[in-house]
């Protein structure tokens, strides 16, 4: 790498304090900027791209990307594909750095659930028109996109939460899947009955993820997190409800709030330890390692939907997207890029080669993805999902809901108090768009 | 006296070259030091007496002055006090625990094995130099619900804790990891004390019949008092601003029962209160002072 310029430090300083500020700031969307980004979104041909696209992602699921676009490549001899991958822990403090620089890549990747402070004219260019069919995709995850009416984003892959639990034990214990919340504790307890020493293995991180689930009870009570004029509403009685309906799950003994951590959630759910998981379809392809026995998963667990509150069986979207930048020199071939990854073929190329679940729903007829008969309940709960607040400082507020939840779940605060206590911090902090 | 024969003029024009050569060896510092102490702390000042948040940065002049405010409200704030009250407990057991622990080791390696002294110097400093975030991780490992340690609790048939996760024995874990990475530094800094007393000291005392208990209380101790000072301070300091443990193994849970002042003020930092964050490092800056201050009076050698 040559060394900055002056210029470019300059730039470099000036832009990440810009970007801080406008991710801080929800961006500062203004209605002519939009407006402005709706405009320039030109269509794209069919012609073959040429030029250099790089494109940046975090490692993981790109990993096999380079592979996976080969017949792009092909039939594309004119294009270069360069990827960067980028640890998943740098990787937004990478881009961000790099985008204030002007210095991004021509196509980045970002998460449904947390790219919200991306989405804007000066960072991202609109999705062109006719370039994919967005009906074609899971409704949340392109709406995580959606900024007025205008798209910055494409989805890639998709996942959601579901029950994963171990089939034999409920056979035993002689039940079936829960579907409502009222179902959950005696269901954990019948499978403690069956052998488990916990119904449930819970996470107990307290931290981010506690949140999201917190907030996905709270839809499945009926409440929203933001009002439709867009300040929080986590004081509600559904959210109060959620709280206490995850906090059953310790109160009953379903689950210990010493669980294992992430590293040993999987062999304590083969051991019998725990016999529940409420977790991402990522999982499935790991529990015959732990089990060290292929077929152990096929043998040995079920899947199911999320139990239902009293407004129905409703999860959160996430999974990755694609962008391209602003500032990027080659947007044409860029776009053509975008394309085919989001098309169903390369969707299910993906999946056969690393196991990331299509955005795009009639990927999931394909016979690699419909022979796998767990994955069905994760289909069911895709096709009703929600996504997270599109704003700015929707990470830090489900941190903070992480942290009361441990709280009501050890019961040292009521669920009341802990609504009202995160209701008040998600007012100090705002939304970012005020 | 030489000095006296050298005329003033010259010796002016002697003393400005040098205070020049000074001024050029300490720039690098000096620059470095203004850069990111200096300017950032009397920022941090200035910032602790505004109502700056995170979406501010976009209309700085907008921000309002409001005094003492966030002085006030964090002396209101409960997990402010517990935090407070947390950072005394990681002083008060964490730097009594790392002296003793490293003056054992320093005065063992001093008298008893002193062939192996190379060797168990090394072995008891790596800690010191290992990358924290790593040892925090195999840390981590260890004290969970599976982890090795209760695993060794269960060939004794005990059943132990999920020692993270309980809020009265996650403490002593985030101490323990503080001191197993500072009793490397108290003992070398008690060796090289301990190494500059004279032996002959010893021989006459042993001559006057003093035992080695004796000796310990009235030479030994008496005569690392400045090193003591030293390494009292520095834990002190070190505990007062204490992070790293903290954050990597519980992030200040469960229940904040393992959160420090620091870990206050990055979090405040971390979700946009700027003016708050800023005042709880001024009232960090504050204690820190304070109490390096009483230390070296309490235990100034006395001429």
């Amino acid at each position: 790498m040559s060394d900055p310029s002056r210029r470019g430090v300059l730039r470099l300083s000036a832009g990440t304090a810009l970007l801080g500020t406008l991710a801080l700031s929800g961006c500062g969307r203004g209605d002519t900027a939009t407006a402005t980004a709706k405009a320039t979104a030109k269509s794209i041909d069919d012609k073959p791209a040429t030029g250099t696209v790089n494109v940046w992602a975090a490692q993981g699921d790109a990993d096999v990307l380079d592979k996976v676009i080969k017949p792009f490549k092909a039939a594309n001899p004119d294009v270069t594909v360069k990827f960067t991958l980028i640890p998943n822990a740098e990787y937004y403090t990478k881009l961000q750095a790099a985008i204030a620089a002007g210095k991004g890549p021509d196509v980045a990747q970002f998460f449904p659930e947390s790219q919200a402070q991306f989405l804007d004219p000066s960072i991202l260019r609109p999705v062109p028109d006719g370039l994919v069919d967005s009906g074609a995709f899971f409704t949340s995850l392109w709406d995580a996109g959606l900024v007025k009416d205008v798209a910055y984003t494409v989805p890639w892959y998709a996942y959601t939460y579901a029950l994963v639990y171990r089939a034999d034990l409920a056979k035993k214990a002689g039940v079936t899947a829960p579907t409502t919340w009222a179902d959950m504790v005696p269901f954990f307890k019948a499978l403690k009955g069956a052998g488990a020493v916990h119904g449930l293995g819970a996470d107990n991180g307290w931290d981010i993820f506690n949140g999201q689930d917190v907030a996905m009870y709270a839809w499945q009570a009926g409440g929203n997190l933001l009002s439709s004029g867009g300040s929080w509403t986590l004081d509600t009685p559904e959210m109060v409800d959620a709280l206490k309906y995850n906090a059953s799950f310790f109160t009953s003994g379903s689950a210990d709030t010493a669980t294992p951590t992430f590293l040993d959630a999987q062999p304590y759910f083969v051991s019998g330890r725990t016999a529940t998981m409420i977790t991402g379809p990522w999982v499935l392809g790991q529990l015959d390692t732990a089990a060290k026995k292929t077929g152990w998963t096929a043998a040995h667990v079920a899947t199911a939907p999320l139990p239902a509150g009293s407004s129905g069986s409703v999860s959160f979207s996430a999974g990755g997207t694609w962008g391209v930048l602003a500032d990027s020199g080659n947007t044409d071939a860029s776009w053509k890029f975008v394309r085919y990854v989001s098309k169903p073929s390369t969707q299910v190329a993906q999946y056969s080669a690393y196991g990331s679940l299509p955005a795009v729903i009639s990927a999931w007829d394909a016979p690699a993805v419909k022979k796998q008969p767990l994955l069905d309940a994760f289909l069911t709960q895709l096709k009703n999902t929600k996504a997270f607040p599109q704003v700015g400082t929707w990470q830090q507020v489900a941190t903070r809901l992480g942290k009361e939840v441990e709280t009501v779940a050890k019961g040292t605060q009521t669920a009341e108090k802990a609504a009202a206590s995160i209701q008040a911090y998600a007012k100090s902090l705002g939304t970012g768009a005020e | 006296m030489t000095t006296t024969l050298v005329p003033a003029a010259r010796r002016r024009a002697r003393n400005s070259r040098r205070t020049a050569v000074a001024w050029l060896f300490l720039a690098p510092f000096a620059v470095v030091f203004l850069l990111y102490t200096a300017i950032p702390t009397v920022a941090a000042l200035g910032f602790s007496l505004t109502d700056l948040r995170g979406s501010d940065l976009r209309h700085p002049l907008a921000v309002d002055f409001t005094g003492l405010d966030n002085y006030l409200r964090l002396f209101q704030d409960p997990t402010f006090l517990r935090d407070i009250l947390n950072t005394g407990v990681f002083v008060a057991v964490g730097v009594p625990l790392t002296m003793a622990i490293g003056f054992a080791l320093a005065v063992a390696l001093n008298s008893g094995i002193r062939r192996l002294r190379g060797v168990f110097r090394t072995v008891f400093f790596a800690p010191v130099v290992t990358n924290v975030v790593a040892v925090a991780l195999i840390w981590q490992y260890a004290f969970n619900a599976g982890g090795t340690v209760n695993k060794a609790l269960a060939h004794v048939g005990l059943a132990g804790p999920n020692w993270l996760d309980d809020p009265h024995l996650a403490m002593p874990v985030v101490i323990l990891l503080g001191v197993w990475r500072n009793f490397g530094t108290a003992m070398v800094l008690f060796l090289a004390g301990l190494q500059a007393v004279p032996e002959d000291v010893y021989e006459a005392a042993a001559l006057d019949g003093a035992g080695r208990w004796r000796q310990l209380r009235h030479i030994t101790l008496p005569l690392l008092l400045p090193t003591t000072l030293m390494v009292s301070v520095l834990l002190t300091v070190f505990y007062l601003q204490v992070f790293d443990e903290p954050y990597l193994l519980t992030d200040g849970g469960p229940l904040g029962s393992t959160e420090s002042v620091s870990l206050y003020t990055y979090h405040q930092f971390g979700s946009g209160q700027l003016g708050m964050s800023s005042a709880a490092s001024f009232v960090m800056l504050l204690l820190v002072l304070l109490v390096s201050v009483v230390q070296f009076r309490l235990l100034r050698p006395r001429t």
